[in-house]
């Protein structure tokens, strides 16, 4: 990498002796260690204990989201089956616990009785990629528009705040309300069958459309402030082009809020999904998701708590790792922040 | 710090696990016999449209009894209310021409409100028909109700201004769905529609250019309510309308709150079913289902005399009926809202994807779906129980869960591909979700096609709409065969949009049916619609009949005397009162 504020830190800090040394048993101060700052930064993470139990869950739910068919198979219930002779004249599981067995590990679900063992399974693959998928894409728009505008200036930096000012005045709710049936119109014929696919993909679209403002912001005011920093005008003096000054010089210093800032909208994502999947915006019934099940849950907290329990804990782990994870990750890649 | 954060939190899960583990559920106690028979008949006596109304066991007057209900009520100009709040609201501060006297358990008679009897059918055909007016009936300024109030106010909902309310007595009086061009209101104020007249002060009389039997039927809907033309505000009328029942309206709060207070002009003695009990009646709107539930269970303060207009939501159904407590404040009936899976014939002509689809319906899961015995009962009749002459019949018996291999049997290996229209809203897309899964296990391939709530109505009722199959209800505005049958499926009535013929169904023979039964005198109809209603299913299978709303209520702890209306469903109000 190039010669940057965060290699000072970054030296500054071994130099001080510590870990590095400490951990290799090395006799102290007999040399320093070149390291880049992604090592710095991963050596850091590896240290702290949230982040490593955080992270750990995060890998685990994505291992289940991405094994689902094969959770499936080894657990003999589809996300679609019924077991409605389980149910009562009220509608509610049998059994313990809103129906929890052995068959059932987390019981059924009032009213439709499917397995919510199985459905929560499904759904987090579900919510899990429309939050990435979304969370990468705002990013991207988020990044290259706010480095160029930040970099640039002048016209384009007025129209790429213009358009942020913009995007921020739309009313999110009404337009994702509006836009769904329409948009499903013009792909599709009044019989025709709307893939889930489709509905993912419009939920991604809405929140990349919407979601990328913060992010832009961010990063233009970062790199406002690096711009006349000497290694950039050095940079620059030494002739590198904008591609070259964009992604080599500016933007390695700036990954530590954008990384922050994906860390947190992948939860923001999560329950936006949950949100608008309930309000008729995106997923169908027949998608399991986590949102349609929260949702449809919530007004069984008196007569099933069961029901809200498991899907509630479930994303309550999700999102707070995430949080945890995302603030690890600000620690470990911007050590000077304060906590 | 953190090891007491974990400790908490572990508690607090431990907790949530324990309450909901403490309990087993082994389903007792959750069946319920909603089957019942509607009986109906109309009042010959005229001793039966005499008052006073029977007293109420136990009912003393005095108290303040609130009705609490999620969304306000769209009218209250008697001549505009067609809701079936408003249309169980109005009979507090309006008199009608005729009335049902209803006991809650289906037991029906149709009297004669501020007619003597419910009508004369003059000549016995129908055409002409005479209501003589009783003595004694008061607004609430005092001044009598005569027949040309009464003419009033049936002439006043010819004005396009005031639309919103039934549109029979019009399009009967005009004999044309566009009555309005017929006879313009505003141009004519101080005349009365074509054939209405009032021959005197206690007399009026309908004419008409073809049979109109149901008429009695008719008029006992709020549209003929009275009005002196002095007191008609228009459009206004709506906030404070002019009573001639026991309340008058004293507080109109749009959209908050409405006071009613006792009308001292109405005399008991001219009212066959109205009571004047409690002081006021106060009508209080906002509280979501749950919200109102809740508070109606909690029992506390003015909640104590209140009602929850709103059934008990699906989700609070097992702790209201599993708290015996609470059974003394419950009421659970059936309502004459019928559901259908209603089959577009224009496209599924083939009778027998038809009667596979009647063949294959689980209804027991689709009940469950719903939220169980306390929210739907199952039904495989065109007309629901609570119609007069109902007769129960099953012509494709499947048992409760439907008959899959039948219907494989009938569908002769073939795979038809259906497409399923449903409201984005969440409960009609579970509804649809259940059925699709249902069918495709009996041999069809259906597609699940969302409609947007708010525009789902709409589309279905025009004649070329896509879809195969569509979820369908009716409410029918009196519990006669003639007000169901005819208006679902007579195909000459079919237009291009504005279709209650949901199924597109046009039977010449059937048709022909339709008008022998309607010129019968309206006692001899109700067998004859039976018959009918199992000839149509039997013949053709237009629709699948699904269930009937179930309606299931909760009553603070010193509110008597509600009751379910046998004709509308929803919680009658005329033997209300607040136990001391």
């Amino acid at each position: 990498m190039s010669l940057s504020p965060v290699d000072g830190a970054a030296l500054a800090e071994i130099e001080s002796g510590g870990e590095a040394g400490g951990a290799t048993g090395a006799p102290q101060g007999r040399r320093v260690v070149g390291r880049s700052p992604g090592q710095l930064a991963w050596l850091r993470l590896r240290r702290d204990r949230t982040a490593l139990i955080s992270g750990a869950m995060l890998v685990l739910f994505v291992l289940v989201a991405l094994a689902a068919p094969l959770i499936e198979l080894v657990y003999g219930i589809g996300p679609r089956d019924q077991f409605q002779h389980k149910l009562d004249g009220f509608s509610m599981p049998l059994g313990y616990a809103g129906g929890v067995s052995g068959e059932h590990f987390f019981g059924l679900e009032p009213r439709t009785g499917r397995d919510i063992f199985i459905r929560l399974v499904y759904g987090l693959r579900t919510s899990l990629f429309i939050a990435f998928a979304a969370a990468v894409l705002t990013a991207a728009i988020g990044v290259v528009l706010g480095a160029l505008a930040g970099y640039l200036g002048g016209w384009l930096d007025a129209v790429v705040n213009w358009i942020t000012d913009l995007t921020l005045a739309l009313p999110f709710l009404v337009i994702a309300l509006a836009l769904t049936p329409t948009l499903t119109l013009r792909f599709y014929g009044q019989r025709d069958a709307v893939p889930p696919a489709f509905g993912i993909g419009v939920l991604i679209a809405i929140f990349a459309v919407f979601g990328w403002t913060s992010t832009a912001r961010l990063v233009r005011g970062q790199v406002i402030a690096l711009r006349e920093r000497e290694f950039v005008e050095a940079a620059r003096a030494s002739g590198a082009g904008l591609g070259h000054m964009l992604f080599r010089q500016l933007l390695p210093n700036t990954w530590a809020p954008i990384l922050v800032s994906f860390s947190l909208a992948v939860p923001q994502f999560i329950t936006s999904e949950a949100a608008l999947s309930f309000i008729g915006v995106g997923l169908t019934e027949e998608t399991p998701s986590f949102g349609r099940m929260i949702y449809q849950s919530l007004d069984y907290l008196q007569t099933g708590p069961a029901f809200v329990f498991f899907p509630g804990v479930t994303i309550f782990a999700l999102v707070f790792a995430f949080n945890l994870f995302g603030d690890a990750l600000r620690d470990a890649l911007d050590p000077k922040s304060s906590r | 710090m953190r090891p007491r954060v974990v400790a908490a939190a572990s508690g607090a899960i431990a907790l949530v696990v324990a309450l909901g583990a403490c309990t087993k559920n082994t389903g007792e106690g959750a069946t319920v016999d909603t089957g019942r028979q509607q009986t109906g008949v109309i009042a010959t006596d005229p001793k039966d449209s005499m008052g006073p109304a029977p007293a109420v066991e136990g009912a003393q007057p005095g108290g303040t009894f609130t009705i609490i209900r999620e969304t306000p009520i769209s009218h209250l100009d008697p001549q505009r209310t067609y809701s079936f709040a408003g249309l169980l609201a109005a009979p507090l501060f309006a008199r009608f021409l005729t009335t049902f006297k209803d006991d809650g358990d289906g037991n029906l008679v149709l009297v004669g409100d501020l007619a003597e009897t419910p009508g004369n059918n003059v000549n016995g055909d129908c055409k002409v028909w005479e209501f003589k007016i009783k003595d004694g009936v008061k607004f609430e300024d005092g001044r009598p109700v005569t027949a040309k109030e009464i003419a009033y106010g049936i002439a006043r909902s010819f004005d396009p201004d005031l639309a919103g309310g039934p549109t029979y007595l019009q399009e009967w009086l005009a004999d044309t769905p566009q009555y309005d061009t017929k006879w313009d209101f505003k141009a004519n104020r101080t005349a009365l529609p074509p054939g209405l007249t009032t021959p005197d002060d206690r007399t009026l009389r309908f004419e008409f250019a073809r049979p109109r039997c149901d008429l009695p039927f008719a008029v006992s809907l709020p549209a003929t309510a009275p009005l002196p033309p002095d007191k008609d505000t228009g459009v206004n009328l709506g906030n404070a309308p002019f009573s001639s029942g026991p309340y008058k309206v004293t507080r109109y709060q749009a959209g908050v709150e409405i006071v009613m207070e006792r009308n001292e002009h109405w005399d008991a003695a001219t009212d066959p079913v109205r009571h004047q009990y409690p002081d006021r009646f106060v009508w209080s709107f906002g509280p979501t289902p749950d919200a109102a539930s809740n508070r109606v269970i909690a029992d506390n303060g003015a909640d104590q005399s209140a009602l929850s207009w709103n059934y008990v939501p699906a989700s609070l159904v097992a702790r209201v009926a599993g708290d015996a407590a609470l059974r003394s404040r419950t009421i659970l009936s059936p309502t004459p809202s019928a559901n259908q899976l209603v089959i577009n014939n224009q496209r599924v002509t083939d009778l027998r994807v038809r009667q596979a689809l009647n063949y294959a319906i689980d209804r027991e899961g689709l009940v469950k779906v719903l939220g169980g015995q306390h929210v739907a009962a199952p039904m495989t009749t065109l007309m629901p129980p609570a119609t007069i002459g109902y007769q129960a019949y099953d012509a494709y018996p499947a048992g409760p869960n439907g008959d899959l291999d039948k219907a494989r049997e009938l569908l002769g290996g073939q795979t038809p591909e259906l497409v399923l229209g449903a409201a984005d809203s969440s409960v009609e897309q579970q509804v649809a979700t259940q059925i699709k899964g249902n069918l495709e296990r009996a041999g069809f391939k259906i597609t699940v096609r969302n409609i947007p709530d708010d525009a789902k109505l709409d589309e279905i009722k025009k004649k070329d709409n896509p879809w195969d199959l569509y979820l369908g209800s009716w409410a029918a505005d009196w519990p006669s065969g003639a007000s169901i049958l005819p208006v679902l499926y007579d195909g000459r009535s079919i237009r291009a949009e504005g279709n209650s013929n949901q199924a597109y169904f046009n039977d010449p023979t059937i048709n022909a049916e339709f008008d022998r039964v309607l010129a019968l005198p309206p006692a001899e109809q109700g067998p004859e619609w039976a018959k009918l209603d199992e000839r149509i299913m039997r013949e053709q299978a237009p629709v699948v009949p699904l269930y009937v709303d179930v309606a299931y209520l909760v009553h603070g702890s010193k509110a008597g005397g509600i009751f379910v209306s046998s004709v509308f469903g929803y919680p009658s109000l005329v033997d209300a009162h607040v136990k001391p």
